[in-house]
């Protein structure tokens, strides 16, 4: 039975010159009762608009032109206002894509998962908060009460999607669009969400529109796909065979794109630029009582042993909450009052950057996850990369401009582009920008925290790519951190396996791949292989 | 090489366009007008008012003729004049009030909200508790304490509008601080300064200007109260609040005198805020700004 009939649908957007720009440019599909169906395309092809409209939700500056939104029959589109908002969270539940911003910074998470509750459920008190760890216990939180006590920003990345999926299931809406909502997490916590998700779908009954630019996880969710390119369908099907064999040049470069589980060839290894011995990390418990001091909480790494030799890179590789942001931290200087030894060549390496020696500070350069939040929104493109030459290389505002001008055309970054705020960027071009503003310090090593994860599989390609070529270039050392094992496995020398804080793998990259010894990394690689057969990509 | 960086083109959302979308609401260009007229008429009024506003030049109470076009006062002075010039005292307190609780307001909501710890508890008490004071009760008591002289004023408007501005900064400078732009430039070295006022004040700018023309509308309309109650702008200043006070005397025999102050604070008030709405939505700033 259908449950959900798009027919000719358009959005379109305004733009500056006065005219429309069409994000959704006549789509139509149905989807059955209890379905699923995956909508894949590079960012801006116009899916997130679309995973919108079926909320009847436009962003601001767009409107519905043409087309219907039938749900059971009935067109949303053309619903009042007060039916749009019995309809989103009744009906039809979003899980969007950053959970921080879906999150209120200022509830704790218990607090927002009782208002949703008290709504849809009707309960008060006591039952109210007993049904809200119910729903986390549900998701898979380990320790429910701890989680509904803590605010957003004290939740890791998968322990907050979680919340926000829970908050989307709590109306048991007919419908669920999940608008990217595993981007940011690892594999292995991917997959569970997947799985519950699947389970929930199970459960009630409900369809799933799944909007991802990542194909493996459509490959393992959605029955269905539907390939957009700049806002209209180019294929649709079975997932399976439009995987297997993709009829249009789009979706056969979209598939080659995906990055292959296949080690990098070893190299000989010169004497060591970073080592860590014994290294641990606690952070510290929540305060019991504003002004008490805090004390510290359990490891969040313990034991750590490694090394990097100049000009080669350590992958890194856990799941959230697996210690490998906070490893990285330590190295970079964001984190301060590690225990064991953490050496920088002949330095011992501590304390938080600011009070590290300014040449130590340049010699190790960060780049971050998400560039959008990592790059000044008021700071145009070339006052962000010249500000590193004015801070590690002492140069007057005029030579750090031209100095950063010249870095930026070499990757990528044209001159038309230098006057631009971050927010006028794409995706691609902010992460350049940030990769930019690293190499204006002549580093010796980058920490490299997911800084693919946030970005579509051909973008991320280009990125790679380009840090490649740095490394080349100037014999950069990475401490390269991802969930992705195939992004990790494409660049990196060796692989440093975390799980919950303690090393569980480390040597070469194509030794811990090919035979991995230990059983959490087996199943890590296994999952990874799994997802590559279930794809079966046509040769390019 | 700096001059060929000098010809790049502007960014694309620099465009006027955004200025003429939100005139184009014909709710925002009105308001817009009429901030402007109100603006002109205060900056102005002294170089073209026909009559001196504190001269007795006829009986009282006249009606309104070609010399008086809005007839006279109690005290026979010309109400036209007096009317053109009731805003200017009343929008220059409160400017210079509003400025000062900006900038201070300001300064302390950044550096509560990154540095936080001992400082950010203590602050956040101290706004709790003069947020807890009724608004009126507080500012007759600070006007009691300092006089009611023009600057006194002005540091009662400051010190009232302090907490809110603290808290809506602080409260932006929160969630601003935890974005990696921020480590970005702690890695860098850069001093907490140089974070404060370089990276992380540019991003309060465009909550801070919805946040000043508000406060400055509102603030119009508690000293034109302070001057009703007579804890305000004293006599024979022209003010729309001591205005109406003096007009409630004969709201019986001459309601018109009634009519014409309180139009004129309301129209003031009513128009900066469509304004200030057409602009916020205009430049994707609603929900951003607390007012």
């Amino acid at each position: 039975m259908t449950l959900l009939r798009v027919e000719g649908l358009v959005v379109a957007y305004r733009d500056p010159a006065g005219g429309e720009r069409r994000a959704v440019d006549g789509v139509s599909f149905t989807l059955e009762r209890g379905g699923s169906l995956g909508i894949v395309g590079e960012s801006g092809c116009g899916k997130s608009t679309l995973a919108r409209a079926l909320l009847a939700h436009g962003r601001p500056g767009s409107r519905f032109a043409a087309g219907r939104i039938l749900l059971d029959g009935t067109d949303i589109l053309a619903a009042s206002p007060a039916e749009h908002t019995r309809l989103r969270g009744g009906r039809v539940a979003l899980v969007p894509q950053n959970p921080l911003q879906a999150l209120t910074p200022h509830l704790t998470i218990g607090a927002q998962l009782d208002e949703v509750l008290a709504r849809h459920r009707g309960l008060r008190g006591r039952p109210l908060r007993a049904a809200t760890l119910d729903l986390l216990a549900a998701m898979q939180i380990a320790d429910p009460t701890a989680l509904a006590a803590r605010y957003p920003h004290e939740a890791s990345g998968g322990q907050r999607q979680r919340a926000v999926i829970a908050a989307a299931v709590a109306g048991e809406p007919d419908l669920l669009v999940l608008d990217e909502p595993t981007t940011a997490l690892d594999k292995t916590t991917e997959a569970q969400v997947l799985a519950l998700v699947q389970a929930q779908q199970a459960r009630t009954g409900c369809a799933l529109v799944y909007v991802s630019h990542d194909l493996r996880t459509i490959a393992a969710t959605c029955r269905d796909i539907l390939v957009m390119h700049a806002g209209r369908v180019v294929e649709s099907g079975l997932t399976e065979a439009v995987l297997e064999h993709p009829r249009v040049p789009y979706t056969r470069a979209l598939v080659a794109a995906l990055p292959q589980l296949a080690p990098r060839p070893a190299r000989s290894a010169p004497p060591p630029l970073l080592e860590a011995h014994a290294l641990g990390f606690r952070y510290a418990a929540p305060r019991a009582f504003p002004f008490l001091t805090r004390r510290p909480g359990p490891p969040a790494l313990a034991d750590i042993a490694f090394t990097l030799a100049p000009g080669r890179t350590l992958g890194v590789v856990g799941e959230s909450g697996s210690g490998k942001s906070t490893l990285g931290g330590l190295v970079a200087g964001l984190l301060a009052g590690h225990s064991g030894l953490q050496l920088f060549g002949a330095a011992p390496l501590a304390g938080a950057a600011r009070t590290r020696p300014p040449a130590l500070r340049r010699r190790i350069q960060m780049i971050f996850q998400d560039p959008a939040a990592s790059l000044n929104p008021r700071h145009h493109v070339l006052d962000l990369v010249a500000r590193a030459y004015i801070a590690y290389h002492r140069l007057a505002t005029t030579q750090a401009r031209d100095r950063a001008a010249t870095l930026l055309a070499s990757i990528g970054i044209g001159p038309e582009l230098l006057r631009r705020l971050p927010g006028e960027l794409s995706g691609g071009q902010q992460q350049r920008v940030a990769i930019a503003r690293a190499f204006a310090a002549e580093p010796d090593l980058v920490v490299c925290d997911e800084i693919t994860s946030a970005l579509d599989v051909t973008i991320q390609a280009q990125v790679l790519d380009l840090m490649r070529a740095l490394q080349r270039d100037r014999g950069v050392a990475y401490l390269f951190i991802s969930h992705d094992l195939a992004v990790v496995s494409e660049m990196a020398d060796d692989i440093l396996v975390l799980h919950q804080g303690r090393v569980r793998a480390l040597g070469p990259a194509e030794d811990v791949l090919r035979d991995p010894a230990d059983s959490y990394t087996s199943a890590l690689v296994a999952a990874f292989r799994h997802r590559r057969v279930a794809l079966a990509p046509a040769p390019a | 090489m700096p001059d060929a960086l000098a010809d790049l083109p502007i960014a694309p959302t620099r465009r006027p366009g955004r200025l003429l979308r939100a005139l184009s609401r014909p709710a925002t260009a009105i308001a817009t007008l009429v901030v402007a007229l109100h603006l002109l008429m205060a900056a102005t009024a002294p170089l073209w008012v026909p009559h001196d506003t504190s001269a007795m030049l006829d009986v009282p109470l006249a009606p309104p003729s070609a010399e008086f076009w809005f007839g006279t006062d109690l005290l026979g002075r010309d109400y036209f004049s007096r009317i053109v010039s009731g805003g200017q005292v009343a929008l220059l307190v409160a400017s210079l009030g509003v400025t000062g609780a900006l900038a201070a307001g300001t300064v302390v909501g950044l550096a509560c909200g990154y540095l936080r710890g001992v400082l950010d508890e203590a602050v956040g008490r101290l706004v709790d508790a003069l947020m807890a004071v009724p608004e009126f009760l507080l500012i007759s008591i600070l006007v009691l304490a300092l006089g009611k002289s023009l600057p006194a004023l002005a540091v009662v408007v400051a010190v009232v509008y302090f907490a809110g501005v603290v808290r809506v900064v602080r409260a932006r400078t929160v969630a601003l601080a935890a974005l990696d732009f921020v480590r970005a430039a702690e890695l860098r070295g850069e001093s907490r300064l140089v974070v404060l006022f370089r990276e992380l004040l540019p991003n309060l700018l465009p909550i801070l200007a919805v946040e000043a023309p508000v406060r400055v509308s509102a603030a119009v309309l508690r000293i034109s109260a302070l001057s009703f109650l007579g804890l305000g702008i004293s006599p024979p200043t022209p003010d729309w609040g001591l205005m109406v006070q003096e007009a409630m005397t004969v709201i019986l025999t001459d309601p018109w005198l009634l009519l014409f102050p309180a139009a004129m604070l309301s129209s003031f008030v009513v128009a900066v805020n469509f304004a200030v709405d057409g602009f916020a939505a205009a430049y994707g700033l609603r929900g951003e700004a607390g007012a």
